[in-house]
Order: structure tokens, then C-alpha cells, then sequence
């Protein structure tokens, strides 16, 4: 009877949730994996573009090269779409969808530009999944309250990557 | 002074169940009337807001050692203490969710 009460009250202005935080079956979560999976993808299209331009025989050397970027660049696109769909599915709760209603959106939008940078060899669409999984780490941060900061990845291809300010 | 609170998760497993709500209040953190057992609502700056039992205060460092009771539970065995500073407030009233 009370407990009714008060579901009912909470449905209607949402109580504050106190995590009883364990790692079966919440896990820990962090965006960073699926960052860097994502950024890999446009190292590897441009190690694919620097073989293409400096190696004018397409021999066996040059084949076992490209299969392998190839390959990495598949593994490392499917990557991205595991990590955020992990993320989205077990810890994106709905009051974070209430305070970041974008979310749905921004992880169709890196379904789709994961699916296509396995497709296709295209730099723009690899920086734009990048980008992607930059505004989503963005408001995962602010879920839990922590601000973030923009730098450059140490490493090639040094774009801009979300970092929590800890 | 007196906040109701959901829980989340299942680390304070078989007592505290998700979907329970408990009462918490910040007046017996003010006369430091908090002992070991006692369930205790807090800000942690990754996880955010916790609910965990007080397992060990260390008086001299104002910090808090809490733990949950589910072989799993994230608690200061993987974070270490966590500061008064950041307590939000003692249960004083538990409401369990009907079982199915």
C-alpha cells in the first residue's frame, strides 16, 4: 500500500536513484574503448590510402598489407557499434534519456556510420563516427555528473577525442 | 533535511532490493551518530549516487569504508574510502518493493 503510494509519487517526479553499484550483472562502463575503436578505424583508412599511393605493383606484399588494415578496420568498426550498444542497453537508464534526449538518436546514428565504414574506405565517414562517439561519451560523462574536456589524441590520427576531467 | 531515494543495482542484496525506496536524512551525520551497519547514501565522483553499509569509519582521516553485502558489490574494496564530505544522508525508513 505505501510502496504503491510512493511508485506512484516517483513516476511522477522521479526520486533521485541510489546505486547499489555491483559488477554482476552492471559491469563497469566507460566510453573510452569504443573512442579509441573508432579512431583506429581512421588510422587504418589512412594507412590503407599511404599503401594505395606508394606501391604502384599491387603484388603480395601489397595484398597482405591492405587484407590486414582491412581486417583491423572491420574488427575495430564492429567494436564501436558492441561497446555503445552495451552502454545504450545496460546502463543508459531513463532519467539520463530525460536529461539527454539525443541519446536514441546518437546511437542509431553510430549503428549506421560503424556499418558504413566497414562498407566503404571513406575517411569523412570514419571521422564523422569518431565524432559520433565524442557526443556520446560526452553525455555519458554528464550522466554521472563529471565534466569533460576536447584534445587531441596523442597518437595518428590525433583527432579530437572526448576526455572525462577526473 | 529528509530525501526519499530508489534503489538501483542488487550489492545490498538480500535486505535491499532494486526497486525499494528508503527514506534518508542528513541530521545523525550532523552529531556524527554513524556506526558500522548502518546504511548510508553517498556521492561517488565515477559511480554517482550510492547506497552502501558502513562498514569501518577511520575517525582520524574523516573517511568512510562501506561495502555491500553481494559477493559482487562495488564497493571500497575496489574504490577505497569515501570521504564525509560526500555523504548525502543516513536510512532511517525502508520500503520494500512487494516481491512478485
Amino acid at each position: 500500500m505505501i510502496y504503491e503510494f510512493i511508485e506512484k509519487l516517483d513516476n511522477k517526479v522521479h526520486f533521485e536513484q541510489a546505486e547499489a553499484h555491483c559488477d554482476i550483472p552492471c559491469g563497469i562502463y566507460d566510453p573510452i574503448t569504443a573512442q579509441i575503436a573508432a579512431l583506429t578505424v581512421v588510422r587504418m583508412i589512412d594507412l590503407m590510402s599511404d599503401l594505395d599511393k606508394t606501391h604502384s605493383e599491387k603484388d603480395l606484399e601489397y595484398q597482405n598489407s591492405m587484407s590486414r588494415y582491412i581486417a583491423v578496420k572491420e574488427e575495430h568498426a564492429e567494436k564501436v557499434k558492441h561497446e555503445i550498444r552495451v552502454i545504450w542497453g545496460d546502463y543508459i537508464k531513463p532519467q539520463h534519456i530525460e536529461k539527454h534526449p539525443e541519446f536514441h538518436d546518437l546511437v542509431h546514428k553510430i549503428m549506421q556510420l560503424g556499418s558504413k565504414s566497414r562498407q566503404t574506405s571513406n575517411r569523412d565517414t570514419g571521422v564523422q563516427l569518431v565524432e559520433a562517439v565524442n557526443q556520446f561519451a560526452e553525455a555519458f560523462w554528464d550522466t554521472k555528473g563529471i565534466s569533460i574536456k576536447r584534445a587531441n589524441a596523442p597518437y595518428k590520427p590525433a583527432l579530437e577525442m572526448v576526455y572525462p576531467n577526473l | 533535511m529528509c530525501k526519499l531515494i530508489k534503489v538501483s543495482g542488487n550489492s545490498l542484496l538480500p535486505r535491499y532490493r532494486e526497486g525499494d525506496f528508503v527514506l534518508i536524512t542528513k541530521i545523525p551525520l550532523l552529531f556524527n551518530r554513524l556506526k558500522q551497519g548502518n546504511i548510508i547514501v553517498f556521492k561517488h565522483p565515477i559511480y554517482g549516487t550510492m547506497i552502501k553499509e558502513v562498514n569501518h569509519i577511520d575517525k582520524d582521516g574523516d573517511q568512510i569504508y562501506v561495502i555491500g553485502t553481494h559477493d559482487f558489490s562495488v564497493d571500497s574494496r575496489e574504490f577505497g574510502p569515501i570521504s564525509k564530505k560526500n555523504l548525502i544522508g543516513k536510512v532511517i525508513w525502508h520500503v520494500h518493493k512487494p516481491l512478485p
